[in-house]
């Protein structure tokens, strides 16, 4: 069952390699020699896979996370080839750790290489990673794949997808899978053709908008976003790292069955539009304070745009963004914990959550003057079961021992306790900015090897949403 | 096909499953959230959360666009306020659980169309169908008939005196023309045999033949036809009032409860019964209600483990015919692996209704035959159907289904490889469970 179903995902893999190769191909690069035998011994492998013999049929839940989990880290063990065996080649670690960071779309780089020099095949590689990663290899595998169209494949989906209650917006997970990508292709072409429009080419637009829309925040300029100097650009993107943040089910509903009256109602949108508002504010006090008033762009719009691609995961950086206050720093902490709308591409812990934390607590303060009223923690007017509550408390709990985890690790590794912190967190949330930010080095390359493999596994936690991955290294999951 | 299931109840939660396996797009919304989150986290189905007799939950559950709607809560009234909703806004087909004979009189029929319940289900009185069926055919476990006896396909487990056990499929079938075996259940597991299959003893076979042959069969079996006089029953529940009232005076009947109140509603209902209080558990009260002179043994008191046992400890007494309801679907197997002749399922037979629903067949005309793991289905050939495109042998057909008989210009007669199927032929088809939806492709 297991070798069974990662095999037939590795085909699909190498299905997707095909896209590098051609385009090294049309650029005339050497690297397509590399992407070449890279699918064909992706492809071979899953062959070889599929031909181990089925002992049971049987999926359970046990079965779901596994298979979840697994895929990931073989789409990630076969995805890092092609950077190894590359005309422009890195360590295992190095690739590994651009695997990760491309599937979870955490967007963080190691690569010490200018990206002046990398060839086309290996850029586009790197974003049709992160476009993959975003709505989720299972979800995708779901759309296309109708055997998975079953119990089995609804529990991989419960594993894979974002959010604390999973909606499902049609009766069949494959037809879900199919509105969610559905809506998720709409969304990247629509942004291809805008970008396009503007200052870029059909490359570069492509490779902004895989990166923007799956909020991993992939750039193929070296100075990202900022490269352009063209507002419009920062524009655009930043109204698709918005939609990028809401819940895809919501936005399906909204869009297309006309259903504004949910849409303006619902608690995490009012949530996430006021967080937005409010950091933005406090950005751009900041900013005014270290730079003073230089003009409206520079305040108003950057500091509203590294808001949006902050709280979304995405980790683009706007101009005049690099070097950050103490204060700013303590915001982007905030923004990068809180995350986008569940259900939707961005990472952190979820504003859901976040809302369920701030209900319960005010819940528990009241209770304190008034012990014997009855409270429940309410979402858009329904009651939350104290089960689901209780879950997203223990969930926020889990996430934070990871990050105090991952930064003292990171720490003893030799790391200065800030950016430590800031990584694991960075890492955890797949928002993917550089230490750069924090002063530490350029980029993540000059981290240790076992920094690396350390933040890979953040990476892989925060995007399966820590219990997928956790479980599986629980006794009583494999008694 | 999109259906909408309300109640996720015991028959609800059943037919979702099942359903969902089928690939069918299932919706299914009760009030009970937990009973929801139980479906929603391991099936592939969608759940809504509110009361089905709300316009509401059934527009946010789009029952609008359902070709199905199969109202199945507990509440006979709920089911049918629900059914009505249902259809003004748009639901294709309805269907109602009932309680009560009265919705299923013809002469009410026009009314309930009225009222928008096109369908009705009725779990009670279907099992008092059955038990009928295996009281006139002690020799069997199922008995399914199709276009008034033409065709029969019964399930009999077979022992080591039979004449059939040991035989190799191929030999059963040179030697005789005249029997078809569809399935053949052997150690928990309902399989669909090819021809160097062997029956054994022990074995429940699934045979088909015509109405001609029948009595060979039970020869080839090494049954008897035992005649049944004398019945008693376990729990003067509301299949044993029903049963009483489809089979009038043509057994005698004892009904044991132990509810004082239940026996004593119990005579107005069955005049003609004679009715004991006390434990049927116990032996004695068993002696006392003369169980030696009695042929038949039906348990049908709430509890699947008392039903059971008390069925084999009645076994020792000497009964001829023995029936238990058995409620949990993970004892059926066990129960009829100990020995028990026929067992009841509420839930089976109501999925196997629906089936039928979905299979657009008439429902109201063929009986359905509820097993555990497989379905047996009655399905006209239509104009153009891929069924018609080649003689069996080279249809290729899964292995997952057979085709047994076909009625034909109102004859019956068996399938063979050379059959070729023409439009409007009647075809009996056995098949396991999660392949219905095969099956329907085959037909359309």
């Amino acid at each position: 069952m297991l070798g069974n179903t990662i095999g037939g995902l590795l085909i699909l893999e190498a299905v997707f390699m095909v896209i590098p190769l051609v385009t090294a191909l049309i650029y005339e690069e050497k690297d397509w020699e590399a992407f070449g035998f890279t699918a064909a011994f992706t492809a071979l492998s899953g062959i070889l896979m599929r031909r181990i013999p089925v002992r049971s049929n049987r999926m359970g839940k046990r079965e779901g996370f596994i298979l979840t989990a697994s895929v990931w880290i073989f789409f990630s063990l076969f995805g890092m080839i092609p950077f190894i065996i590359s005309s422009t080649p890195v360590s295992a670690s190095s690739a590994f750790f651009e695997a990760m960071s491309g599937f979870t779309t955490t967007g963080a780089t190691s690569v010490t290489i200018p990206i002046t020099e990398l060839s086309h095949g290996i850029i586009i590689w790197q974003a049709l990673m992160q476009w993959l990663g975003g709505m989720g290899i299972i979800i995708f595998t779901l759309a296309v794949v109708p055997a998975l169209n079953n119990s089995g494949g609804m529990l991989m989906f419960n594993a894979e997808a974002t959010g604390v209650i999973h909606d499902k917006i049609r009766p069949r997970i494959s037809q879900t899978a199919m509105t969610l990508w559905g809506m998720y292709l709409i969304l990247t072409l629509i942004l291809i053709s805008l970008l396009w429009i503007g200052p870029m080419d059909l490359f570069d637009s492509i490779c902004h908008a895989f990166g923007t829309i799956s909020t991993g925040g992939y750039s193929n300029k070296a100075q990202s976003v900022a490269e352009f100097g063209s507002n419009y650009v920062l524009g655009v993107i930043c109204i698709f790292m918005f939609l990028s943040g809401i819940n895809f089910a919501l936005l399906y509903k909204t869009i297309f069955l006309q259903n504004w009256q949910r849409f303006r109602n619902d608690d995490v949108i009012k949530a996430y539009i006021g967080i937005i508002v409010v950091f933005s504010i406090l950005f751009a006090v900041g900013q005014l304070i270290r730079t003073g008033y230089t003009s409206f762009t520079d305040i108003a719009f950057y500091s509203v745009f590294q808001v949006v691609s902050t709280l979304t995961s995405t980790g683009y950086l706007a101009p005049g963004f690099f070097m950050w206050e103490p204060f700013i720093l303590a915001l982007v902490f905030v923004m990068m914990f809180c995350g986008g709308c569940a259900g939707s591409t961005s990472g952190g812990a979820k504003i859901d959550r976040v809302i369920y934390l701030k209900r319960f607590i005010d819940n528990e303060l009241h209770h304190c003057i008034h012990p014997n009223s009855v409270l429940y923690v309410r979402y858009n007017g329904k009651i939350v079961s104290p089960d689901i509550v209780r879950k997203t408390i223990a969930f926020l709990c889990i996430f934070m021992i990871l990050v105090v985890s991952g930064g003292t690790a990171l720490s003893f590794l030799g790391l200065p306790p800030v950016d430590s912190f800031f990584s694991s967190l960075s890492c955890l949330c797949n928002t993917g900015f550089g230490a750069s930010i924090t002063g530490y080095g350029d980029d993540f390359a000059t981290m240790p090897d076992l920094a690396k493999w350390i933040m890979s596994f953040l990476m892989l936690i925060g995007r399966l949403e820590i219990y997928t991955v956790l479980l599986l290294f629980t006794p009583s999951f494999w008694k | 096909m999109k259906i909408v299931i309300a109640g996720a109840g015991e028959v609800g939660t059943h037919l979702a499953k099942l359903l969902s396996y089928e690939e069918q797009d299932i919706i299914v919304i009760d009030e009970d959230g937990d009973k929801l989150d139980v479906l929603d986290s391991s099936y592939n189905l969608m759940t809504v959360k509110g009361s089905p007799t709300s316009f509401y939950t059934l527009k946010d559950a789009h029952t609008g666009k359902a070709d199905l709607f199969i109202a199945v809560t507990p509440s006979e009234s709920t089911n049918l306020v629900s059914c009505s909703i249902a259809k003004s806004l748009g639901a294709q087909t309805t269907v109602a659980r009932i309680s009560h004979y009265g919705f299923m009189d013809p002469a009410n029929k026009e009314a309930m169309t009225r009222m928008g319940v096109d369908r009705l289900i009725y779990p009670e009185y279907l099992a008092a169908r059955e038990i009928n069926t295996a009281l006139q055919h002690s020799w069997v476990r199922n008995w399914f008939e199709l276009h008034e006896g033409q065709i029969i396909l019964v399930g009999v487990r077979i022992r080591e005196n039979a004449p059939l056990a040991g035989m190799q499929l191929k030999e059963f079938a040179t030697t005789t023309g005249h029997f078809h075996v569809s399935a053949i259940r052997r150690n928990h597991e309902t399989i669909i045999p090819r021809g160097n299959d062997y029956m054994l003893a022990g074995d429940v076979l699934y045979i088909t033949c015509t109405r001609e042959h029948i009595d060979d069969l039970i020869k080839l079996c090494g049954k008897v036809q035992q005649r049944i006089k004398r019945v008693m029953i376990m729990g003067g529940s509301k299949i044993a009032i029903r049963l009483l009232d489809i089979v009038g005076d043509r057994y005698k009947f004892t009904i044991i409860d132990n509810n004082r109140e239940v026996c004593a509603s119990l005579p107005e209902k069955c005049p003609n019964a004679e009715i004991i209080h006390g434990d049927a558990r116990d032996p004695e009260v068993l002696v006392d209600a003369n169980i030696y002179d009695c042929d038949a043994f039906i348990a049908l008191s709430p509890s699947s483990e008392s039903n059971i046992l008390t069925t084999l400890s009645a076994k020792e007494f000497g009964i001829k015919k023995s029936v238990a309801e058995v409620e949990d679907i993970q004892f059926i197997q066990q129960a009829e692996a100990l020995g028990i002749g026929s067992v009841i399922n509420k839930k089976l037979l109501a999925s196997s209704t629906i089936f039928q629903l979905l299979l657009d067949t008439d429902s109201s005309t063929s009986k359905c035959l509820a097993l555990t793991d497989a379905e047996v289905a009655e399905l006209e050939v239509k104009p153009g159907a891929k069924i018609t495109r080649a003689e069996v042998k080279n249809l290729h057909l899964d292995r997952s289904m057979t085709l047994a008989a076909l009625i034909r210009n109102g004859q019956g007669r068996l399938v063979t490889g050379n059959t070729t199927f023409q439009t409007g032929d009647k075809v009996l088809i056995f098949c396991l469970a999660g392949s219905l939806h095969k099956v329907e492709r085959l037909f359309t």
